[in-house]
């Protein structure tokens, strides 16, 4: 339909699939755009074409972008289970109590499960540690972050 | 305020509003998805057909509602009380501070005790376990000789553990030979072990 060689054809899709990317990648102006697009000497019409789609395309371009990045594993779930050592085989008559756990973890649609075992005082620490961390979000400094962010 | 049912803490939001959509099906409609839920939840296949029937009753599918979340806050009910332990009546009454009617608090509380130890013996199968013996398999051979040593005349005890990964559903083959000193040893301390597990049972 296009009366020109397969190669050419994919070349063109090619090289429209590099500046749109890098451009989105790099968030770059309209202007800044216009500029660079300018050097290859495009008819006016073509360019003003080209910078539609760019800006048309941007965001979608940007969020599959941001899916591309590394992730680390995510939370799943967790099961726990409290025990009590009553013996073993070089001491009896304890009573030592240990909390169990088992951490299911996403990583890119791969499941993994990780085992921890604690001692109560342990996990009443790592609790604290947890809940001061999440009422970080609630000092000014982070809420001055997050409201600049939006 | 606190509920039993959900562990001494308060009622999620969203159990919340799905009671108060809870208390407008009719009771009847109610109980027959409750049978089912509980099915579901010991284990035994959800009758898929009786499931349809009851959407597709004219009589019973006159309300409008989400089936699905319906068997959602059912599911949380009933296996957060089982979870608790707590009786039918002190559910049938939180039900009601909730806002469900006293007919459906009791038709569900009823189905919920007849089934509130089967539940929790499931509950307990499922609870966290890090591995399970399946089986245990032995032999006990007799070495003649080897090359190290023309005479041995030394029994050998061979063991196979079969370990089950719950995650996985599959069995691992652990195999070991034991010598006989050993293996008295480790029967030793094996009766041991029973013998304090006796005194707890």
């Amino acid at each position: 339909k296009l009366n020109t060689g397969v190669d050419t054809v994919q070349h063109g899709v090619e090289g429209l699939m590099y500046l749109l990317t890098e451009s989105s990648k790099l968030m770059i102006s309209e202007i800044d755009f216009q500029d660079s697009i300018h050097v290859l000497g495009f008819s006016d019409e073509l360019n003003k074409l080209l910078l539609q789609l760019y800006l048309d395309n941007r965001k979608e371009i940007r969020s599959i972008l941001s899916e591309l990045a590394p992730k680390l594993p995510s939370y799943h779930s967790l099961e726990w289970r409290l025990d009590v050592q009553l013996a073993s085989r070089s001491l009896r008559q304890q009573i030592k109590p240990a909390v169990t756990i088992k951490l299911h973890l996403n990583q890119n649609e791969d499941q993994t499960a990780q085992v921890l075992q604690t001692d109560p005082s342990t996990l009443l620490h790592l609790i604290q540690q947890l809940e001061q961390a999440l009422g970080e979000m609630k000092t000014n400094h982070c809420r001055r972050i997050a409201r600049n962010m939006k | 305020q606190r509920f039993r049912f959900c562990g001494d803490l308060d009622c999620p939001d969203w159990v919340l509003a799905e009671i108060s959509v809870l208390a407008k099906i009719s009771s009847v409609k109610l109980k027959l998805i409750c049978a089912q839920v509980l099915r579901e939840l010991l284990g035994e296949a959800i009758d898929v057909r009786s499931l349809a029937a009851i959407k597709l009753n004219p009589l019973l599918s006159a309300e409008s509602g989400d089936v699905k979340a319906t068997i959602a806050v059912l599911d949380f009910i009933l296996s957060s009380a089982a979870k608790h332990n707590v009786d039918g009546e002190s559910l049938s009454s939180e039900l009601q501070q909730l806002g469900l009617p006293k007919e459906h608090a009791t038709g569900l509380c009823r189905s919920y005790e007849e089934k509130q130890s089967s539940l929790q013996d499931s509950l307990r199968a499922c609870s966290l376990r890090l591995s399970q013996l399946d089986s245990v398999s032995w032999r006990v051979d007799y070495t003649l000789s080897s090359s190290e040593l023309q005479e041995v005349s030394e029994p050998l005890v061979h063991l196979m553990f079969n370990v089950r990964d719950r995650d996985r559903g599959t069995t691992e083959a652990v195999p070991m030979a034991v010598s006989a000193g050993k293996f008295r040893v480790l029967l030793a301390e094996l009766k041991q072990a029973q013998a304090l597990m006796k005194t707890l049972l």
